[in-house]
Parts: structure tokens; sequence; C-alpha cells
């Protein structure tokens, strides 16, 4: 057993971030673990731009943003095991990791979990057929193409119009296979309006909005699927079924956040969002268990994930200090007026927080409320993308004296 | 990396005479024609696979035709994987002849092979008054055929013991001692096993035509070139009456049937414990949920649908729909939203016999041709089935003389896996699973050739992310391994290529 101040479990932008500020808070005892045999995650087959608008105002690919963080954990000397899974994780933060060497058990003063998230399947959205060769997952595809250096295939059908389908379909456009279509279930895209615009619109590549495909053919490899319209009640419409001949079905359905560990632990999970129960610390219903990224819950922007590892490392730094209270059981927020999730789930510290909700169903111009604590007014409002609200830290205060709990109702309101 | 090819030259530790490697065996087309075995199984199914390995205990040069990649890859992967008691089978039935022990020689060969067996317990649910008789029906069945220990339950003990249940449930009989197995890795051992005894296995090698001679042999030919043998065992499955027609059995029919399998997250271990069926009196009709021998929950069958073909293994919505339903008829909480994987497998019935049993017999035009038309449950009569037939081959001629160095033990390479270590000491490769990267070179070495082939050796991509993250990696693995671009490296045999070169 190897005593540890700090274990964060995943160097992607979450851990990373955190990492880096848990160093400069004067944390000396720290160890990052990551599977692959890199640091910097999911991060490093994203070679297209966009990362870093918020934080550093320069538009960066994804291994240039990974970068920056890992020349930080370098210089700051934070030791990073890669090849290394944790396999298991208790409820006393003993965690068990294990690499080509050894297995080895680490008792520490606090974890932060920033194991991401993994790609949602045919399985898990029940697209009926045959079982042929040439179905991805698209963040499957990407690291085929970008990492490995091959195709998926040549004629294509992307499901889901996801931020990682879009920015694929434009990458495999770029590399001469025919995009077929986009095909989503819904009436609204389903990743950000940049990427709709630069990479469906600018490569005239179809996005099929109210569409499913609903069964994959061909017996060793995929030779068509079919698709249909949505009904009204959400259900494929089976009458207006027509076959798109293709070789590659790729799917961006969605992620979830890998939380199989936190599971393990016993931790609070929230429904709605698929990660844990967390504060304005992020700290998890275990003291001293800390989430942040995407295994939090799914972010559409890096930079805000990188801003929650920070938030998570100072949290985690105040408490192998010893200078944070006691865990306690602060104000909740509740899913108001055509709100889907909020994060963290709690303030217990007084501290500014920033907010991350999603809304419902999109809306045109809104009024985002939390309490009487913040509002802010925003001019259109998606599912797919997150508003950030942020609560100043003087109402943190307040809000927290006297001390017990208390709900605080998060709405959505179209103006 | 190392080398198989060159690794197997050296140490010997390669079992497969796998299709392509024929002419480096020296048994192809014009030299082939000298080869000549005592018995020729065609199909490596669970079937085929156990009487191989049965016949590898006695003098004689045998071998097994497999169209398919590997052993186990038809009808056997997709099967409930039950080694069930002796009460699905009526009694006086060559099926319940062949079942019965079925446990006892699953137990012993799990000991030999080092293959998993685990046993667990069965409610025969009554969830409404129609489904009694039928419940009752089945434990007569199972007492008849010499099973014992069968209770009569009452709804409230049924829900003690399973809290999940259906809370309607008015009865069930219940018993223990259910075996569950991975039947595509029982099929691979027991293949490897009767190889390391002198058998040969031949992959990817599909039977086009039979040809007897005057010189009292059968020649076989097949698309990697021909054999000759004195007896044809045929195990070809759902394909039986294909092969029997090449044989000049042209009077068998069978007609094929269609069921449709989910597999639930292991996060949901632990939701029953028991294998629970219902028990309707509709034969067309299975409706189970239960645990899998490597702790996922399962659900199937289904109302049986009538394939296009043998290959006809696709899952249409009607029957997810319907799969889901009857789940929640016996589970009504069932975790939906953490299905995995679903899949379909055939089952057939042969027009010989009545009310569906086996019919296992020499043909009209020769004693030295057997034909195994098996049905279900397959899986649980295969042991007795390779009995049978090795019966029914020593009445057709063929001298038996046991081996004196027969070797009834597999080594199973403990690969990363310390004894008695909860985790193992490696490079994890598949993050749902846990499996390691010695353990997938492992398999490869082993005769995996396709990215399926691994998974249902060693598990690698059969987790929650459905090889979301590691397949890139074993492909890399079988490229390396077999010395072939990634590119040709195929999901599941040829045509199956999973991924294309960048121009």
């Amino acid at each position: 057993m190897i005593d540890l101040d700090l274990a964060v479990i995943g160097a992607g932008p979450a851990g990373l971030a955190a990492a880096v500020r848990a160093r400069k808070e004067g944390i000396r005892d720290i160890v990052v673990f990551d599977r692959d045999d890199r640091p910097g995650g999911i991060l490093n087959q994203c070679i297209h731009t966009g990362f870093g608008l918020l934080r550093f105002d320069e538009d960066l690919t994804g291994p240039e943003y990974a970068y920056r963080f890992v020349t930080e954990v370098n210089r700051l000397k934070v030791p990073v095991e890669l090849g290394t899974a944790v396999v298991e994780l208790a409820k006393d933060r003993i965690l068990t990791a294990v690499n080509g060497k050894k297995a080895s058990k680490y008792r520490c003063r606090a974890i932060i979990l920033a194991m991401g998230c993994r790609e949602r399947t045919r399985n898990a959205v029940m697209i009926p057929g045959t079982r042929p060769a040439g179905i991805f997952t698209a963040g499957k595809a990407q690291r085929l193409m970008n990492i490995d250096g091959y195709l998926p295939g040549k004629s294509i059908v992307i499901l889901g119009s996801g931020d990682i389908g879009m920015i694929m379909a434009r990458r495999l456009a770029l590399e001469g296979c025919e995009v077929k279509a986009v095909v989503e279930k819904n009436l609204y895209a389903g990743g950000l309006i940049r990427n709709k615009v630069q990479c469906l619109d600018d490569f005239s590549i179809p996005l099929l909005l109210g569409h499913t495909v609903t069964a994959i053919h061909g017996e060793y490899r995929v030779e068509k699927v079919t698709i249909c319209t949505m009904n009204e009640g959400g259900e494929p419409d089976e009458r207006t079924a027509k076959d798109i001949e293709c070789d590659t079905l790729l799917l961006s359905v969605g992620l979830i956040p890998e939380n199989e560990l936190t599971r393990m632990a016993g931790i609070g999970m929230d429904r709605s969002t698929g990660g844990a129960f967390v504060d304005n610390i992020l700290e998890t219903e275990t003291e001293g268990v800390f989430s942040c990224g995407n295994v939090l819950h799914v972010s559409d922007i890096v930079d805000y994930v990188s801003l929650e590892g920070e938030i998570a490392a100072s949290g985690a730094a105040g408490r192998i200090r010893g200078v944070l209270s006691e865990k306690r059981y602060g104000k909740r927020f509740v899913s108001g007026r055509n709100i889907r999730q909020i994060v963290p789930q709690s303030i217990t510290q007084e501290r500014e927080t920033p907010l991350f909700i999603r809304v419902q169903e999109p809306t045109g111009p809104a009024r985002i409320t939390a309490g009487d604590i913040a509002r802010k007014r925003v001019p259109v409002a998606r599912p797919s993308e997150m508003i950030e609200l942020t609560i100043e830290k003087k109402k943190c205060q307040k809000l927290l004296r006297p001390p017990g709990e208390g709900t605080i109702e998060v709405n959505c309101r179209e103006e | 990396m190392k080398n198989i090819s060159e690794d197997r030259e050296k140490s010997g530790i390669f079992p497969f005479n796998s299709a392509c490697d024929c002419d480096k065996e020296g048994i192809r087309d014009g030299e082939l024609s000298k080869a000549v075995f005592d018995v020729v199984v065609i199909g490596a199914g669970i079937v085929g696979s156990m009487l191989l390995r049965e016949l590898s205990r006695f003098e004689c040069e045998i071998a097994v035709v497999e169209q398919f990649p590997q052993p186990g890859f038809g009808v056997t992967k997709s099967s409930l994987s039950y080694i069930h008691r002796n009460h699905f089978n009526p009694p006086g039935t060559l099926a319940a002849k062949l079942c019965a022990g079925a446990r006892k020689a699953f137990r012993k060969l799990s000991d030999e092979l080092r293959v998993d067996y685990k046993e667990t317990g069965e409610f025969l649910l009554a969830l409404e008054p129609s489904h009694i008789p039928q419940m009752m029906k089945r434990k007569q069945w199972g007492e008849q055929n010499g099973e014992t220990g069968f209770r009569i339950m009452k709804g409230s003990e049924v829900l003690r013991r399973e809290p999940e249940v259906n809370p309607a449930v008015l009865s069930a009989v219940y018993s223990s001692g259910h075996g569950m197995i991975y039947p595509p890795e029982w099929a691979f051992a027991l293949v490897e096993n009767a190889c390391s005894n002198g058998a040969h296995a031949f992959f990817g090698t599909k039977v086009i035509g039979i040809a007897g001679n005057d010189d009292g042999l059968f020649t076989i030919h097949t698309g990697n070139g021909t054999i000759r043998s004195r007896f044809i065992v045929n195990a070809a499955g759902n394909k039986a009456a294909k092969i029997a027609s090449m044989t000049g059995d042209d009077g068998i029919e069978l007609t094929l049937s269609r069921g449709t399998f989910a597999i639930f997250d292991k996060i949901h271990s632990s939701l029953v414990r028991n294998i629970l069926y219902v028990g309707g009196g509709d034969p067309a009709v299975s409706q189970v949920v239960g645990p899998t021998v490597s702790g996922n929950l399962i659900l199937g069958l289904g109302s049986f649908k009538t394939p296009d073909s043998t290959e006809d293994t696709k899952v249409t919505r009607e029957s997810l729909d319907e799969i889901i339903a009857m789940g929640r008829d016996i589970v009504p909480d069932l975790p939906v939203t953490d299905i995995i994987t679903f899949f379909a497998g055939i089952k057939s019935v042969n027009n010989l016999e009545e009310g569906g049993d086996f019919h296992i017999g020499y043909s009209d035009l020769s004693r030295r041709v057997i034909h195994l038309l098996i049905g279900s449950p397959g899986v649980t009569a295969s042991p007795g089935i390779a009995r049978h037939v090795i019966d029914l081959l020593s009445d057709g001629g063929l001298s038996l003389v046991e081996k004196k160095l027969f070797d009834s033990s597999r080594e199973k390479k403990e690969d990363d896996w310390d004894k008695g270590q909860k985790w193992p000491c490696g490079r994890i490769v598949c993050r749902c699973e846990n499996v390691t990267e010695a353990t997938i070179q492992n398999a490869i070495e082993r005769g995996a050739r396709t990215i399926d082939g691994v998974k249902h050796l060693t598990r690698a991509g059969m987790g929650r992310c459905q090889g979301g993250f590691c397949e890139g990696r074993i492909i890399r693995y079988l490229s390396e391994a077999l010395g072939i671009e990634p590119t040709e490296i195929t999901k599941k045999g040829e045509g199956s290529e999973q991924i294309k070169g960048m121009e």
C-alpha cells in the first residue's frame, strides 16, 4: 500500500488541468494515472481546430491544446503513470492501479476522477439488422483516421449530428470519402451550430433532420442502411423507409460518462448527467473524492473541462491541507422549467461558482435564472449548447448563512 | 512482438492447420489426395468439437473441416449457453437420452480443459394460471428422465429469493445445479485439446461436394482442396441437410427458426441470480431472463421467426420489442437502457423425427456416413451425442483402440493473471472487461484470426463499449502476428475486412 496525497485518474484535459493546479497550490505528492501511452486523452485525436477560444483566446487544435498542459505538467514534474489502468476504487479512497509491471494499491488523501466518457454504440441505441464489419462510433473512426492513419470505409452514412459526427463528416469528405448523409432524429442538429456550418454546409453534406436509421444490411460488410422519417410520437414511420447504399455506418449518438469506478466506490450519481452528484468545489458525496470534466457531465467545449479540473484541484488541495469544513449538505439546485441538467448540483462552499446548465428543449431568446441569486439572458437556448451561469461569491456567502438545507430552482423561461 | 508463423515452426505450439496454412503442412490438392483420414467431421460447432475431442482418445486419423475461421462461429456462438437439467425433453426421446448426465460430463471437462463452467438455480415460473400445467409437465418430464430435486414454490417464496421477479408470480418449479458456459470458448478448447492429441482441424474450409470412390474412400471437396476419408460425420448444424444432399441423402429437410437475445451491462450482474423461465405452453415461444457465466444478464428469445436462410441472423425491431416486453413480464424493472448488445441465433428441427426430436443415424447409402440432425438443446446434449456417434462409428466398422498417451488436460497459459490475485498484472487493452495485451496475444497464438475470434476467446470487445477503444489495438496485434496488413484483418472472415487504407 502506497500513501499518496492526490491521485488524478485520467490524463485528459480535465486531469491535466487538475494536476497542474494542484501542484501550483502546493500539493507535492501527486500521481496522474492514464490507460493510454501518452497524455492528452481524446484531444490527441481531435486534429481539428476550435479548442482554447475561451481560455487562450486562440484557435488551437486538440493536440496543441493538450500540449500546453502536458508542458506544464512536465515543467512542474508531476508524475504521470502511463499505460496504467485504475481497476478498482474502494469506498475508503484506496485505489488499485495495474500496468505491465505490477498491480499497486494506493491510499489517497484525495482523488480526482477525470476518466472522461465513452460513446454510445449501435447496440445501445438498438438499431436492428445484421452485424457486419463497417459499423463505427464516430470517435473510434476519428482515432482510426487521425492516429492510426486508416479509413473506416469509402461511402458513409452518419447517424447522429453530435459534434464528433459532424466533424467526422468533414474529415471523411476531406479524405475523399463520399458522405452520403448525416441522419438526425431530432429537428435540430445535435452539436454546435458552428460545426453544422463549417462541417456540413460548407461541404454540401446533406443533414436529414427528423430521420433515423432503422436497419443495417449486409452479412459480412455493410451494404446499405434503411432510413425513415420520425413521426410525431418520436417513432420511425416505416412507410417512409428508403435504403441508402453505403459501406460504412458511423454513429454519433451520444456520450456516456465513464463512471464504472465511481459506482464501484458507491458514490451517489445523478441520472440526468450520468455523473456523480457534486457540490461547488466538485466534491462528490464522498469526502475527498472529486469529479470533473466529461466523467462528471459531457461538455461541448474543452475550455470548460479544464476549468472544472482546476476547481476540483483547488477543492482537493483544500481537503489535503485540512482547511475545508467537514462535508455537509448545502443548498441543492433543482431543475425547474425546461432544464435538463445542472452541474454542480449543490453549493456547500463560499466561492464564486460557475453553473453549467443544459436545457430540455430548444427555445428562442430566454432568461436563465437560479433562484434569485443569478440570472442571465441568452439569445437562444439549445440542448446541444451548455449555458454557463456564474454565481458570485458574495451571493454564495449569503446563501450559506445561516447554514442549513435548502433548494434553489433553476429555470429557463422564453421571452 | 513475436511472429507467430516462425514461432509455430520452432515450438510446434500452434494447434490448428487453418486453410491458409495447408500448403505449408503439405495438405493441399495434389498432395492432399495422399492424405487419408479415418474420420472427417464436418462442422466445428460445439457438437463437432465435442466429437472430435472424444474421437481423439482413439488410435485413428481424424480431422474436422469448418467453413468459419474458428470453432463455434455458427449457431454455437448464438445459443443460450445453459447446460439444462433434463426437463425440457419428453421422456423416451433421443434428446432426453443424450442429455442425461450432461452436467456431470461438463463438470469433468471443465476441470480437464480449464474452461469456465458455473452452476445456478432455475425457476420455471407460472405468471398466470394457464402456465401451471406446462410448468408441472416440465417437472414431470424431469423426474421421468431421472432428475431429482424439483421443488414447487409459492409466489411469495419465489419473490423472497428473486425480489425483482414480477410480483404477480403465482408459483414456480425450482431446481438447482443448472450449468452455464460460453460455448465458443468451449468449442475452441475442445478442438485445441483434440489437436494436441493428434487431430487435424481445417478452418475457413467450406465443403462443396462429396464423392464416393471405388477404393472405399470418400473424397470431400472443399474450397481449399480435397480431403479423403473412410468415415464422414455430418455435424454441420443448420447446414446438415445441404451436406446430406452431397452424400446422396436427399430426403432431409430442416425447418429453421430464429430467436433473439439481448445482453445487459455487468453492472446488473446481481439483478437476478437464477435462470427465470416462463413455463408457457407454446413451444414456438421461449421467454427467459437469466445470468451468464461471465456475469452479464441475458434476455431471450421471443417467438421464433422463420429466417430467410441459415445465414439470416438479423435482428428485427419487432423481435427486439417483443423480447423486451417478454422480459418485463418476468422482471418488470428490466434495465433496458443498459442493453450492451443483441443478436439472433437459428435452430433447426428435422423432418425425420416426431416432435422435434434429434435424428442421428447412418446415411441411406452407407454406414460410414452419419448425419447429425440436432436442434435444441444441442449444447447440453453434446457430450451425449459424441458418445452416441462413437458407438455408431464403431458399429459401422471403425475400429477403436484407445491411445495409450491420450492427454485429457489442456494447458491454459496463465498469461498475466497471478494465481489467486484479483487483478491482472499487465497492460489492459479492453478496459470494459479488463483483458490484457498478453491474453490477446495468447489468443492469437492459439489460433484466433479475426476480431470476433479474439473477442470470443478473450472477451475483449464484448463489454459495454463494444470494442470502441480496443478494436484498433486488436487489429494491430492481429496484423503484426499474422504478418498481414491491418486492412486485411477481418471481423469474422473473408469479406468482413474492417478498415481501409488511406490513399
